[in-house]
């Protein structure tokens, strides 16, 4: 019994940290799904800034009646942009809270799990039984989840700060960027994870 | 009694005067009438945006034909496809008939402006020289509502006049980067500046229309 407790310990924590994992996976995913319609109008917003740049206003004749026109455009349109950074931003800080939430909570696990290390067996840390996968596997699938996090806040906050109205070609070329980065990323890894642990859960 | 005038250290008058319900009014119908502006404004751009989508599929069906013959023009590609003709004709109509509204809208504006003018020169005929006037309602001397819904007045005055130059213009441009400029002008409305908002909102917490 005595023997137990310290695996008991572990598993406990391992209970309490995934559904926090599944909650902020709601959150995350939802953050993300905000950004696409934010950055193809700020591609927009591009197209429409680079168009009015190409065009000489003087050499309009319709346009000779509205002299201060282009230099007032160009400041709406920049201060829409800016209205649209700002909900990126939002949504990019919704985002780090999800990684920060679940890096402390994997931390916690970790220092729990070191606390009873000498004490679990290691056949008990590998032991994996048909309902529950091994605490070894749930712990490297938490360390996994955490990178996830990190590594796709990084890029996409490494992508959002490349922008720059003086290089209206590339917030043209957003949305495509991003997609990349969502492309790139294992969009079910959260998911597989959560359902191989739900009857461990369910214990 | 003493009490009594002690407790009522800022007096306020119970029944709003003639001018100051007359000036409350006109906050609110300026409330409603921007609101009813932005609403079209929004609908107009989806017309525009339409009208700016099928004259660029136009041309560059056109660009297409030119390939064949080196004749064909702007005027040349629209009689080869009625139907886009039609499409572009119902889509101005529609556009018109949005910016007959804003129109009217605008003058409701210059008209709001000019009832709070009367009544500056009512309150001036009414104090003379006098110096000392209590504003209607918390701070504001009553030539500043005239003040401010001049200035918005003219804000839509100008903005207006540049839809209208967009409608007009919009069928009949040929080049994208302008026509793509026109949509961009009805969108965020140029004129229209960014203290607009602060001024009518100011104007309604000045008159009781919003909680301080």
């Amino acid at each position: 019994m005595t023997q137990d407790q310290p695996l008991l310990a572990v598993q406990e924590a391992l209970r309490k940290c995934f559904p926090v994992v599944e909650e902020q996976q709601g959150l995350w995913q939802s953050a993300l799904r905000d950004c696409p319609p934010l950055l193809a109008s700020l591609s927009n917003l591009a197209e429409q800034l680079q168009a009015a740049q190409n065009l000489r206003f003087e050499d309009v004749p319709s346009l000779r009646a509205f002299p201060d026109l282009q230099e007032r455009l160009r400041r709406k349109q920049l201060a829409a942009g800016d209205t649209l950074l700002d909900r990126l931003g939002e949504r990019l800080a919704a985002l780090l809270k999800v990684r920060d939430v679940v890096s402390s909570h994997v931390e916690h696990v970790l220092q729990v799990y070191e606390q009873h290390a000498d004490m679990i067996s290691l056949d008990a840390v590998l032991q994996a039984s048909a309902a529950s996968p091994s605490v070894a596997e749930m712990l490297e699938w938490l360390q996994d989840i955490e990178r996830h996090y990190r590594s796709l806040y990084l890029k996409r906050k490494y992508l959002l700060s490349s922008i720059q109205w003086g290089d209206l070609g590339n917030i043209q070329a957003l949305p495509k960027a991003w997609d990349r980065i969502s492309e790139d990323e294992h969009p079910d890894l959260v998911r597989d994870i959560l359902l191989n642990v739900s009857f461990f859960l369910e214990e | 009694m003493e009490a009594k005038t002690l407790g009522s250290a800022t007096p306020r008058k119970p029944v709003l005067s003639v001018s100051a319900r007359k000036i409350k009014d006109n906050a609110a119908d300026w409330h409603n009438l921007i609101l009813k502006w932005e609403t079209l404004n929004d609908g107009g751009f989806a017309t525009a945006n339409n009208i700016a989508n099928l004259k660029i599929s136009l041309l560059s069906k056109d660009t297409i034909g030119l390939e064949s013959s080196s004749l064909a023009s702007d005027e040349n590609a629209e009689k080869e496809h009625p139907e886009y003709s039609r499409e572009l004709e119902m889509l101005c109509e529609g556009l018109q008939t949005t910016l007959d509204a804003l129109t009217k809208i605008q003058m409701k504006m210059e008209k709001l402006s000019s009832t709070t003018k009367g009544i500056c020169e009512l309150e001036d005929y009414h104090y003379g020289e006098e110096r000392k006037r209590p504003p209607l309602f918390h701070t504001w001397p009553t030539a500043y509502f005239y003040e401010v819904s001049r200035k918005l007045s003219d804000m839509y005055g100008r903005e207006l006049r540049l839809k209208r130059t967009v409608v007009e213009q919009l069928a009949h441009t040929a080049d994208r980067d302008l026509a793509l400029s026109y949509l961009s002008m009805w969108l965020h409305q140029p004129y229209v500046e960014g203290d607009s908002r602060l001024l009518l909102e100011s104007m309604l917490l000045e008159t009781g229309h919003r909680a301080l």
